[in-house]
């Protein structure tokens, strides 16, 4: 360093030239924010959004008003109005927990050790866990309601557990199919009726199935705040049994009831939020049919589904190595080898932005 | 009334207007301190030259012009061309002693900061001001008590 350019060094920036410096680091802070892509999570099946303002606020004025005391185990606002939307007896409706718990009480309840609980598969990856649970034996059973009915007749065989819409195929299982199901069953079968997702079903009434559990009392309809109505976080579902049901029910129920804070957004949303929930059913309904056309045009094998998911599978691709490209073009979805088919993915329906950054990823990954 | 930005009462945290840290491309390599100490008596010789220059401006730089002006008109027998060459010898040294001392006043700012100051402003204005100060108390002195105005309340020492 020369004798000048020693003491240049310590020139000051004037304040036009620090001025200008800073607002080219904000240029270039601005340009990275645009650029930057945030991971498109579709790995999940439950709702993205927030809760809407009116449960938060619910949830809000119960817990301000006292939690000292335990929640009501039965009669509730929340569990009235169950009953009421569905028109069955109170007495057949409980609450719970969730859904899972629910199945799994369900389970524990129905189940004798070394009994079988039957499920489709690949499905719900809950059932044969909650087998294992009570003691009893899973067995997965690939193919339909024919097949369901032939590994009925096993001896031992105590409850079948069925998601409709099914996690992760997505497809439902027609009210005359389950009819026909209950009907061919030997006496001694239950069927427990994981109906978490059926608010996004289209193909059929929403309720057919609550019909059916009016007729058979081995039939038990599980359903859940978590899915279409965005409350996971909450863990409220509920359980409807057929006539004759109710003290198995009773036994089902958790020993100390539901928290109110989550029966009060429950209840909000009952109240205030089905036509917001409608919406999302139909704009999910909108993307699925986009998606499933969108994946068959580039050659996948997409099952018809009914949920807010896609399961599909590439004929040249492993589940794994497709969730692996996905990935690195930011967009998560769930890899088949958990759920019980490694060739498939199971990718999750948001909006119509989502669905065109998910081919156009497909796009470049295939 | 209060003036001042910064006397928020302690709500913002923030500093006083124009106290700005100096702003530098790179960060500056800085000697050692053999070389700060000599940084620091080049300041003060820098400092030294800008009093001498600035003391200049003040009599002896204006003295010349005239001196030169009253040249021009004895050889020229020309008043007005002597008016005119003291103001152009005045413009031209004075201003041109004014740029060197501006330059002078930014190398002592950089000089003082390699010696380690945060030397943030210059001294030219103070310069100038106390040799003003100086230069006017001197001709005060030498008119009042050396040469005389020449009244008859102070006389001074004419013949």
């Amino acid at each position: 360093m020369s004798l000048l350019d020693y003491y240049r060094q310590f020139e000051g920036m004037s304040e036009e030239e620090v001025n200008a410096g800073l607002r080219e680091e904000a240029i270039e802070r601005k340009r990275k924010a645009l650029m930057r892509v945030q991971t498109l999570d579709l790995s999940q099946t439950t709702w993205p959004e927030l809760p809407h303002p009116s449960i938060v606020g619910a949830i809000t004025f119960v817990a301000r008003r006292g939690m000292q005391r335990y929640p009501h185990l039965r009669g509730s606002q929340l569990h009235d109005e169950l009953a009421e939307r569905h028109g069955v007896d109170p007495a057949r409706v409980i609450l719970g927990n969730g859904a899972a718990e629910l199945l799994s009480s369900a389970a524990r309840a129905l189940i004798e050790p070394g009994q079988r609980l039957l499920s489709a598969w690949p499905s719900y990856p809950l059932f044969p866990i909650m087998a294992r649970r009570a003691h009893g034996q899973a067995v997965r059973v690939p193919g339909g309601v024919d097949a369901l009915l032939e590994e009925a007749r096993e001896p031992g065989t105590r409850v079948i557990a069925i998601a409709s819409p099914n996690d992760p195929t997505g497809e439902l299982l027609a009210t005359g199919e389950l009819e026909r199901l209950l009907a061919g069953l030997p006496d001694d079968v239950a069927v427990l009726l994981d109906e978490s997702l059926v608010e996004f079903a289209d193909a059929q009434p929403v309720n057919s199935s609550l019909e059916l559990a009016s007729e058979h009392s081995r039939l038990f309809v599980v359903r859940s705040f978590s899915k279409a109505w965005g409350l996971a976080g909450l863990r409220v579902g509920y359980a409807i049994g057929g006539p004759g049901s109710e003290e198995l029910l009773a036994e089902l129920q958790p020993d100390l009831g539901v928290s109110e804070v989550s029966q009060a957004g429950a209840l909000e949303a009952l109240r205030t939020c089905s036509e917001i929930v409608a919406r999302r059913v139909a704009a999910i309904s909108r993307e699925r049919t986009a998606v499933t056309d969108g994946l068959r045009e580039r050659g996948f094998e997409v099952a018809d589904s009914q949920a807010n998911f896609v399961w599909a599978a590439h004929p040249a691709i492993d589940g794994g190595e497709l969730s692996a490209r996905l990935a690195r073009a930011g967009i998560l979805v769930a890899g088949g080898a958990a759920l019980g088919e490694p060739r498939h993915v199971r990718i999750g329906l948001r909006d119509s932005t989502a669905s065109g950054r998910l081919l156009d990823a497909l796009d470049k990954s295939l | 009334m209060r003036t001042d930005p910064s006397d928020n009462g302690g709500l913002f945290v923030g500093r006083r207007p124009g106290t700005a840290p100096v702003h530098f491309r790179g960060l500056p390599q800085r000697g050692s301190e053999l070389r700060r100490r000599v940084d620091g008596s080049l300041a003060g010789i820098l400092l030294a030259g800008m009093v001498m220059l600035s003391l200049l401006c003040w009599g002896p730089i204006p003295i010349a012009c005239l001196w030169i002006a009253a040249q021009v008109n004895y050889l020229s027998g020309s008043v007005s061309l002597g008016i005119f060459v003291a103001f152009v010898g005045l413009f031209v040294l004075l201003f041109g002693a004014l740029a060197i001392l501006r330059r002078l006043d930014q190398a002592w700012i950089l000089v003082r900061r390699a010696a380690g100051h945060d030397q943030r402003t210059g001294v030219l204005g103070r310069v100038f001001a106390v040799t003003a100060v100086i230069c006017g108390g001197a001709f005060v002195l030498w008119f009042v008590l050396i040469h005389g105005p020449g009244s008859n309340v102070m006389p001074g020492n004419k013949p």
